[in-house]
């Protein structure tokens, strides 16, 4: 009797636990956005909003574990409750808002267009008739599609194919988020000097973190975290660790 | 195997990941055919009826896909069905090296994904040769299936009795006649539906080429997706349209081999 006792005890203060440590959480980030999203060494994935989740994770006491997931379908696993939070470089915009919720912004970028090094354009309309690439279903592809400027818009699975396809001259020009753009104009060695950066929208962008509809516990935290985090300086350095300090 | 009137064992040959290709002598109404293809119009037509704003723009959105998947299909079976007969041929050849090479190909060719066959084609060799993404799509594809139905055509060709070929030649065909005049027109029959079915496969793999930005019906898909997030609603049409074309390209293969099959019913 006394064993069994004890075992239940046991079995009770083992199931309770968890309950007594951290919550966890899952955040999904597609690991082919650098710098915003990318693999390290070991595999894992880092990068500038895995690093800030991560940091934000700590500011208000949560855990949350990050997975590379495809970005074609991200969006739809957090709908079907794969994963709790999408830290991807979500660009926060009207129609993601009718079925996502997102948490207060945590960065700003505009669009950017890139060109092998020596062409130029001045605005979006210079791309007529050029074979534009992105990655699909990004607010990149978004703007040269609602510009209707007469692009010949291809959609890539990842911004690095059409970059490549870029340097290979199979591509006029890419388009995407101006951190991205600035990574493969300086950062990258093998794309560094070979490309440059032409022209930039005006209308900015901020990044979200996309929650399932109706998730408020979880969007207070992050809301909350976003705050401590821009508070206490901790954004800036994240920033300047991963965009250099000119940004 | 089953044996035939004149002796010769007809090899059946199925090898292939395509649909099922409906027996000719079945003509019965309800059959699995007939419940599939109607089945998937009856849900296509009631789904855009009841849900015109989400299904029905998804119809709407994607014809221009629908077409590119037809190019890349037909262009690929235009190279793919040459390809494969000349492998075949080259298969069973006595010339040890054009027998060598034929098998080399083969080999190598079938112990490849498709995708990374894809990949390659695009993006590795792009290095030494620029292709775009449909010529690649097609040159991978017809590469790819040529070896497939080079095995195909190879059975088919064996599986006719050699009494055919000592036949042919002691009235005085040289090999090239005997080969195109005798063998092929019977081979064709065995040979038909299994490359029919090869070419229905095809058409279901040319979603893979949506990797190189080429905007076959899957990638239109997958782009409509990423702009309403109707996951769901979207790859259950694209779903019912790969269906539908595929079970209407089999029926079409089922009715060219009844044809084929004429003097042999019954």
């Amino acid at each position: 009797m006394l064993h069994r006792l004890t075992l239940g005890l046991l079995l009770f203060t083992l199931l309770c636990a968890p309950a007594h440590a951290a919550e966890k959480y899952v955040a999904a980030a597609d690991c082919y956005w650098p710098p915003m999203e990318l693999m390290d060494a070991n595999k894992q994935p880092t990068g500038y909003s895995p690093d800030y989740l991560k940091a934000l994770a700590k500011a208000v006491g949560i855990e949350i574990e990050v997975r590379n997931v495809a970005w074609d379908g991200i969006l739809g696993g957090v709908a079907t409750g794969k994963y709790d939070i999408v830290a991807s470089s979500v660009t926060i915009t009207e129609e993601r808002k009718k079925q996502f919720d997102f948490s207060d912004p945590y960065y700003e970028v505009v669009q950017a267009v890139l060109l092998p090094a020596g062409k130029k354009i001045t605005s979006l309309k210079d791309l007529k008739g050029l074979k534009v690439g992105g990655q699909i279903a990004t607010t990149g592809i978004f703007v040269v599609r609602n510009a209707n400027v007469g692009a010949d818009l291809k959609e890539y699975d990842d911004v690095g194919l059409a970059i490549e396809d870029l340097l290979q001259g199979r591509l006029d020009a890419v388009v995407c988020d101006d951190p991205v753009a600035l990574y493969y104009v300086n950062k990258k060695t093998d794309t560094a000097g070979k490309l440059n950066i032409s022209f930039k929208t005006q209308e900015k962008e901020y990044y979200g973190f996309v929650v399932k509809k109706g998730r408020k516990d979880l969007l207070e935290k992050l809301n909350k975290g976003i705050k401590i985090l821009k508070e206490s300086g901790v954004e800036r350095q994240i920033a300047e660790k991963w965009m250099g300090s000119s940004k | 195997m089953e044996e035939k009137k004149d002796g010769s064992k007809a090899n059946i040959v199925m090898v292939t990941d395509g649909a099922s290709v409906p027996d000719p002598r079945e003509w019965r109404i309800i059959n699995a055919w007939s419940i599939a293809l109607m089945g998937a119009i009856g849900l296509l037509c009631t789904l855009c009826v009841v849900w015109p704003d989400s299904y029905l723009r998804i119809l709407l959105y994607l014809p221009d896909g629908i077409l590119i998947t037809f190019k890349i299909t037909l262009l690929a079976i235009c190279c793919a069905v040459p390809l494969g007969l000349i492998t075949g041929l080259g298969r069973i050849s006595r010339n040890r090296c054009i027998n060598l090479l034929a098998s080399t190909y083969v080999e190598i060719i079938r112990g490849i994904p498709l995708l990374v066959q894809i990949f390659y084609i695009y993006y590795a060799l792009s290095r030494f040769i620029q292709v775009s993404g449909i010529t690649s799509a097609v040159v991978a594809i017809s590469f790819c299936y040529g070896a497939y139905m080079g095995e195909v055509f190879r059975a088919g060709i064996s599986a006719i009795n050699k009494g055919q070929t000592e036949a042919a030649r002691s009235l005085g065909f040289n090999r090239f006649q005997t080969m195109r005049l005798v063998i092929l027109p019977q081979a064709m029959r065995t040979i038909l539906p299994p490359v029919g079915n090869e070419c229905i496969a095809m058409l279901k793999d040319t979603s893979l080429v949506s990797i190189m930005a080429v905007p076959d019906m899957m990638q239109r898909a997958r782009s409509f997706v990423g702009t309403t997030y109707l996951y769901f609603e979207t790859y259950t049409m694209v779903a019912l349209l790969y269906l539908i074309i595929t079970l209407l390209l089999s029926k079409a293969v089922s009715i060219m081999e009844s044809r084929l099959n004429y003097y042999d019913a019954k």
